[in-house]
C-alpha cells in the first residue's frame, strides 16, 4: 500500500473524481507528510488572497465606498484566517477518524488528512475571488464550489474509508454538522474579534 | 383493511384524524412557503406589493410566519402526537370527537386567523401577531389538544411514558402557559385590543413568549416528533434512553430562561440579560446531547437507507439541529450579538431551524407515516429522492446567501469614518442587498420545489385510498 499521494491527485480530481477516490483507498499516507506538503499550503493560500485583495481594493460590501482595514490589522486578521482555517482542515479530519470507529470506517489519521485535503480543495481554489474582495461575487463562486466539495464529500468518502454507501451517507452528513457548527463559529469568532477593535473600525 | 388483530379487543387507532392533519399539514407548508417566496421577492422588487395594502410585505410577512409555524408546524405536531400517543400508550385516542373538532378547528383558526393579518388586524406582538378574538380559539383548542393528549396517556395500558410524549407534553404545557400570559390584553373593538402589559415588561413578556414558542414547539414537539420516529425508522431502540431523559429535563428547565437575549442592549435591565446568555449557552448541552442520541441511533441503521428515503432526510435533519442549536447559544452571546442583531444573519438562524431542521425531519416523518396510514408504498422514492437533494440545496443556499447579508449589515451599520461619524446610512446599505435576496429568492424556489414535489407524492400515495384501521397490540403485564 501506498504511504504518499501524488500532487496530480488535486489536479485529476476536477475531471475524474471516482478514481481519484478509488486510488487513494489503497493508499496509507502519513498525516505529517499530508499536513506539510499539502495542507499548509493550501490554508495559506486564501489568506494571502485576501490579504491582496483587501489592502489593494479594499472589502466591498455593497455599499458606496470600500472599507479599508488599517494594514496592521489586516496582517493580524490574515494570520488569524491561517491559523482558523488549519484548525478547521485538522479537527476535522481528527473528528472524521472519531468518527470512524462508530461507522466501521478505516481508523489511519492520515487517510482522514488527505481525504479532509481533497474534498475542501475546491474550496481553496474557490478562494482565488478573494483577490476582488467584493463580498457578494465572492458568495456566487463559493456557493457552487461548497455544493461540489459537498458532493465529493458524499461521494468520495464511502470509497475512500471503505464503507458502504449508506453508512457513508451517515457519516457525510455527521461530518456536515460538524463543518457547519465550525463555519458559524468562525463567523462568530470573527465578529468577536472586530468587537474587540481588531479589523474594521466598528462603533461598538 | 385491518392491519393488526386480537379478537378480544374490538378497538382501533383513531388515525383517520392523522391523516387528516398530515393533509392539512402539507397544504399549509406550501402556502406558507409559497407567502414567504413571493415576500422574498417583494424585497428584490418592492412593487411586487402593486400599491394594494394586503398584498404590502408587512401583512404578508405575518401570513408567511402564522401559516408555517402555526398551519404547517402545529398540523404536524397535532397528527403525530395523536398518531404516536395512542401507539406509546396502546389505547386509542381518548375523546376521538374532541380531536376531530381540535384538528377542523384549528385549519379554520389558522385559515379565518390568516384573512385577517391580510386585512391589517395585528396584535403587534411577533409570532403571536393574531388578534384577541382569535388568540381565545388558540386557548380553546389547545386545552382540547390536552385534554386529548394526556387523557389517552391517563389511560395508557403500559406504566412507562415513553420519552416523545414527555417532549410533546412539555410543548402542549408550555405553549398554553406563554400563549395565554402574552396574549392577556384589553380588547377595543373587535379588530384590535392593547397588550396589558407596558413598556419594558411588554418586551420581556414577548420574547418570553417568542423564545419558548421556538423553544417549546420549534424545537421540542420537534423533538417528540425525532424521538418516536427516528427509532421506528431505524427500527432500532434510542442509543441511551437515560439521555434522553436527562436532556428533556435539562431542556426545559434552562430554555424557559433564555427570551431575553432577543433584547440584548435595550432598556431592560442587565442581569436579566447576562442571565439569558448564561442559560443560552447552558442549553448548548441538552440540545447537544439529543443530537447526539439521535445521530448515535441511525448510526446502526445504514441499512435501512437503500429502501428508505425518508430516513436521510431525518438524518440531514440533525445536522441541521446541530447547527441552529449551536449558532443560537453563539448568537445570544452580546459580543457577537452587537453585530447579528437587526441584521439578516438573524433570518439565516431562523431558517438554519426552520428548513434544516423542522421541515426536514416532517419530511422524512410523512414519507415514513402516510404509506402506513393508507397502507401502501411510496407512490416514488425517486421523487423522494431528489426532494432530498432539492431541500438540502435550497438550505444551504438560503444560509449562505443571509450569512452574507447579515456580516454585511451588521458590518456597515457600525462602520465608522475617520471623525467617528457613522460611515454608511441605513437606506444605502439597503439599497445594496438586493442581490442577496435575489439569491434567498431561488433559494426558496428551490426549496419550495422539493415541497411540491413531495405534496404530488404524498398525494399520488393517498389517492383512491382509505385510512387503515390498526388494532393495539393485546398488553397483558404492565397494565396501569
Amino acid at each position: 500500500m501506498k504511504t504518499v499521494i501524488s500532487s496530480w491527485l488535486l489536479f485529476r480530481l476536477l475531471f475524474q473524481p471516482t478514481a481519484v477516490f478509488v486510488e487513494l483507498s489503497d493508499t496509507r499516507p502519513e498525516p505529517h507528510s499530508v499536513f506539510f506538503r499539502y495542507l499548509v499550503w493550501l490554508a495559506v493560500l486564501p489568506p494571502l488572497f485576501a490579504y491582496i485583495g483587501a489592502s489593494n481594493f479594499g472589502w466591498r460590501l455593497g455599499a458606496a465606498a470600500p472599507l479599508f482595514v488599517p494594514p496592521d490589522d489586516l496582517i493580524i486578521v490574515s494570520i488569524v484566517y491561517f491559523f482558523m482555517l488549519l484548525f478547521g482542515f485538522v479537527s476535522t479530519a481528527v473528528v472524521a477518524q472519531w468518527m470512524a470507529s462508530t461507522y466501521g470506517a478505516r481508523h489511519s489519521l492520515g487517510i482522514h488528512f488527505a481525504m479532509v485535503t481533497i474534498i475542501a480543495a475546491p474550496l481553496v481554489v474557490g478562494s482565488v475571488m478573494h483577490l476582488f474582495p467584493h463580498v457578494f461575487l465572492n458568495l456566487l463562486v463559493l456557493i457552487p464550489t461548497l455544493m461540489w466539495s459537498m458532493y465529493l464529500l458524499y461521494k468520495g468518502l464511502p470509497i475512500v474509508l471503505r464503507i458502504s454507501p449508506e453508512r457513508g451517507m451517515l457519516m457525510a452528513s455527521a461530518l456536515i454538522g460538524y463543518v457547519l457548527v465550525a463555519a458559524v463559529s468562525l463567523l462568530g469568532l470573527t465578529v468577536a474579534l472586530w468587537g474587540r477593535g481588531i479589523g474594521p473600525s466598528i462603533g461598538v | 383493511m385491518v392491519a393488526a388483530t386480537d379478537p378480544f379487543v374490538k378497538e382501533f387507532y383513531h388515525d383517520r384524524v392523522v391523516t387528516a392533519l398530515v393533509m392539512f399539514s402539507v397544504i399549509w407548508i406550501v402556502l406558507g412557503m409559497s407567502v414567504g417566496v413571493y415576500v422574498a421577492a417583494e424585497l428584490v422588487w418592492p412593487t411586487l406589493d402593486f400599491g394594494q395594502q394586503w398584498l404590502s410585505f408587512g401583512r404578508l410577512r405575518t401570513l408567511h410566519t402564522n401559516a408555517v409555524i402555526f398551519g404547517f408546524a402545529v398540523s404536524a405536531l397535532m397528527g403525530t402526537a395523536f398518531y404516536s400517543v395512542q401507539r406509546t400508550s396502546h389505547v386509542p385516542l381518548f375523546a376521538p370527537k374532541l380531536a376531530w373538532f381540535c384538528a377542523i378547528g384549528w385549519q379554520l383558526c389558522i385559515l379565518l386567523g390568516g384573512l385577517s393579518l391580510l386585512a391589517g388586524w395585528n396584535a403587534a406582538k411577533e409570532y403571536a401577531e393574531l388578534e384577541w378574538p382569535f388568540d381565545i380559539a388558540i386557548t380553546v383548542l389547545w386545552v382540547c389538544f390536552g385534554i386529548v393528549f394526556f387523557g389517552t396517556i391517563a389511560r395508557r395500558r403500559i406504566k412507562p411514558i415513553y420519552v416523545s410524549n414527555w417532549f410533546y407534553g412539555g410543548l402542549i404545557i408550555v405553549i398554553a402557559m406563554v400563549h395565554t400570559v402574552n396574549s392577556l390584553a384589553i380588547p377595543v373593538s373587535l379588530s384590535k385590543s392593547y397588550s396589558i402589559f407596558a413598556g419594558a415588561q411588554d418586551a420581556v413578556v414577548q420574547w418570553w413568549y417568542g423564545h419558548n414558542a421556538v423553544g417549546f414547539l420549534l424545537t421540542g414537539g420537534f423533538l417528540g416528533m425525532m424521538y418516536y420516529f427516528l427509532p421506528k425508522q431505524a427500527n432500532r431502540p434510542i442509543w441511551s434512553y437515560r439521555l434522553s431523559i436527562v436532556a428533556f429535563w435539562a431542556f426545559t428547565y434552562s430554555y424557559i430562561w433564555a427570551g431575553p437575549h432577543h433584547l440584548h442592549y435595550s432598556s431592560i435591565p442587565d442581569w436579566v440579560q447576562s442571565l439569558a446568555v448564561v442559560m443560552s449557552l447552558i442549553l448548548l448541552a441538552p440540545s447537544w446531547a439529543t443530537m447526539v442520541n439521535g445521530i448515535m441511533t441511525v448510526s446502526g441503521a445504514s441499512q435501512k437507507l437503500k429502501t428508505d428515503p425518508a430516513l436521510k432526510f431525518i438524518v440531514l435533519s440533525l445536522a441541521f439541529y446541530g447547527l441552529a442549536t449551536f449558532e443560537g447559544p453563539m448568537l445570544a452571546i452580546k459580543s457577537v450579538n452587537v453585530v447579528s442583531h437587526y441584521t439578516d444573519w438573524t433570518i439565516a438562524h431562523v431558517h438554519s431551524g426552520a428548513l434544516g431542521w423542522n421541515a426536514l425531519i416532517t419530511f422524512g416523518t410523512f414519507y415514513f407515516l402516510v404509506p402506513r396510514l393508507v397502507g401502501a408504498q411510496l407512490y416514488s422514492i425517486r421523487l423522494a429522492n431528489i426532494h432530498f437533494w432539492l431541500a438540502l440545496a435550497g438550505t444551504m443556499l438560503y444560509v449562505l446567501a443571509m450569512w452574507g447579508a447579515g456580516v454585511s449589515q451588521g458590518l456597515l451599520w457600525l462602520s465608522l469614518d475617520e471623525i467617528g461619524e457613522l460611515s454608511f446610512s441605513f437606506k444605502d446599505i439597503m439599497a445594496s442587498m438586493p442581490p442577496y435576496y435575489a439569491l434567498r429568492l431561488v433559494a426558496g424556489l428551490i426549496f419550495l420545489s422539493g415541497a411540491v414535489l413531495m405534496t404530488f407524492n404524498l398525494y399520488m400515495t393517498i389517492k383512491g385510498r382509505r385510512t387503515v384501521q390498526v388494532q393495539p397490540p393485546a398488553v397483558t403485564s404492565h397494565r396501569v
